[in-house]
């Protein structure tokens, strides 16, 4: 099991190098472990989150892809679908039936055929549009909701500090 | 069994109310996956042969319509071989089953051999990249190789034993049925209600492991490999079994069991 786990790891982390994703930088924190990860995300133009760039872990379990890695915000984040202490929730990194969340059933789920590209990517358009529905952190699905001036300043703070700014000019 | 858990889950709830968020979620996985591993720990993914008229223990005596039904069963079948039921059975038992057949009976074998080796290129032309499919394709293909190779009936359940391989040969039997559906598409849109497209539901109800299948799995899968499968159905409906071929009119060469929510395989007499 862990044989395919590194072998898939690897492939994925090749295909990674090669053909980048747009606003995405990811592969193993250091070559003798490949089953921890570090991946950048660039905030998507056109979002409070614009031009930040967030750091973010993957933990990859044993029987990778059988069961899908484990995300987690590294840098400072504030959003409706991101815990407070940075895990991600977002229906792509659960398996069907794993749902305490109660996602759309037509949401997309964990299968061995996903990959950590489309996990990436489908965390980028999180941050682009976020599911008030699903609230990870209520307070920010509140602050979304009811007051999106302030999210967005809040947004552009984090935005800041992610790239090592200070908080104002 | 099932009545104990739905009476300790009821209790667990009440408890579960007052959780904050993320503890809820936590302990509702914890809880999913501590039954998951009561589930894997009592039985294996793949049992023993087992005579036909075992069956009847697992209903009371007095359950009259089960045991008559188990009766009719016991005159056409001889044997059954139970699955795990973790959502693969019906892939799990296919799989094994075909292949043990083929193991004495070559005829099915070319056919299926040829529909296995395509399948790789059809989901390639339908995009999907080979570095997430081809681990499982290479398995796959090389447990199907095997049979003409010359394998031996326990080293072919000893794969089918082995968690990583099963699961891996489970998962490409999952791809090829997501890949017929998906070429056959205008056919199979007509079979798929709840407002999904076919590729929605390809994703969310057979690529992903743990789920469990449906009349429109099995009919893309045995198209897609050219099998004859006959399934047996034993349910609370009607005084006496009722029997479904796939594809319709032809001469099944595996025989399945399906119970309500799961799928063993059957040794005609």
């Amino acid at each position: 099991m862990v044989g395919s786990a590194l072998k898939r790891l690897m492939a994925e982390y090749k295909q990674l190098s090669l053909n980048p994703p747009e606003g995405i930088v990811a592969g193993p924190v250091n070559e003798e472990n490949f089953f921890e990860w570090e991946a950048l995300i660039l905030g998507p133009e056109g979002t409070p989150f614009e031009s930040g760039v967030f750091r973010t872990s993957l933990h990859f379990p044993t029987d990778y892809p059988m069961s899908p890695p484990k995300m987690k915000f590294i840098s400072d984040i504030f959003h409706p679908n991101i815990y407070p202490d940075g895990r991600v929730c977002i229906s792509i990194l659960h398996s069907p039936g794993d749902d305490p969340m109660g996602y759309e059933t037509s949401a997309e789920r964990w299968s061995p055929v996903q990959s950590i590209e489309k996990i990436l990517l489908s965390v980028m358009s999180m941050l682009a549009e976020p599911n008030p529905e699903s609230g990870a952190n209520v307070d920010a699905s509140k602050m979304w909701r009811d007051d999106r001036e302030q999210f967005n300043k809040r947004a552009e703070v984090l935005v800041r500090q992610s790239l090592g700014l200070p908080e104002q000019l | 069994m099932d009545n104990d858990r739905s009476h300790d889950n009821l209790k667990e709830q009440d408890y579960l109310k007052d959780m904050p968020n993320h503890e809820f979620d936590e302990a509702v996985n914890t809880m999913q996956s501590s039954i998951q591993d009561e589930i894997a720990a009592s039985t294996d993914l793949l049992g023993d042969k087992l005579d036909i008229s075992m069956l009847k223990n697992e209903y009371s005596a007095d359950d009259v319509q089960y045991q008559k039904k188990i009766q009719n069963l016991e005159k056409r079948y001889s044997h059954v071989r139970k699955t795990r039921g973790d959502g693969n059975c019906f892939f799990r038992a296919f799989g094994f089953g075909y292949l043990e057949h083929m193991l004495s009976d070559k005829k099915d074998y070319p056919i299926f051999q040829e529909n296995a080796s395509n399948s790789f290129q059809k989901l390639m032309d339908l995009k999907y990249p080979s570095f997430t499919v081809e681990d499982f394709f290479e398995n796959f293909i090389s447990v199907v190789n095997s049979v003409k190779e010359g394998v031996s009936h326990t080293e072919l359940l000893n794969t089918f034993r082995e968690e990583g391989m099963s699961n891996y040969f489970v998962v490409y039997l999952r791809l090829i049925t997501s890949c017929q559906l998906q070429s056959d598409s205008d056919f199979y849109q007509n079979f798929i209600d709840g407002g999904k497209t076919l590729v929605e539901f390809c994703k969310t109800e057979v690529e992903p492991m743990y789920l469990e299948s449906d009349h429109i799995h099995i009919i893309a899968l045995t198209s897609a490999l050219g099998a004859c499968v006959r399934v047996a159905y034993m349910d609370r409906g009607g005084d006496d079994l009722s029997f479904h071929d796939f594809p319709e009119d032809s001469q099944p060469t595996l025989h399945l069991l399906y119970r309500p929510g799961h799928y063993d395989v059957l040794y005609p007499r």
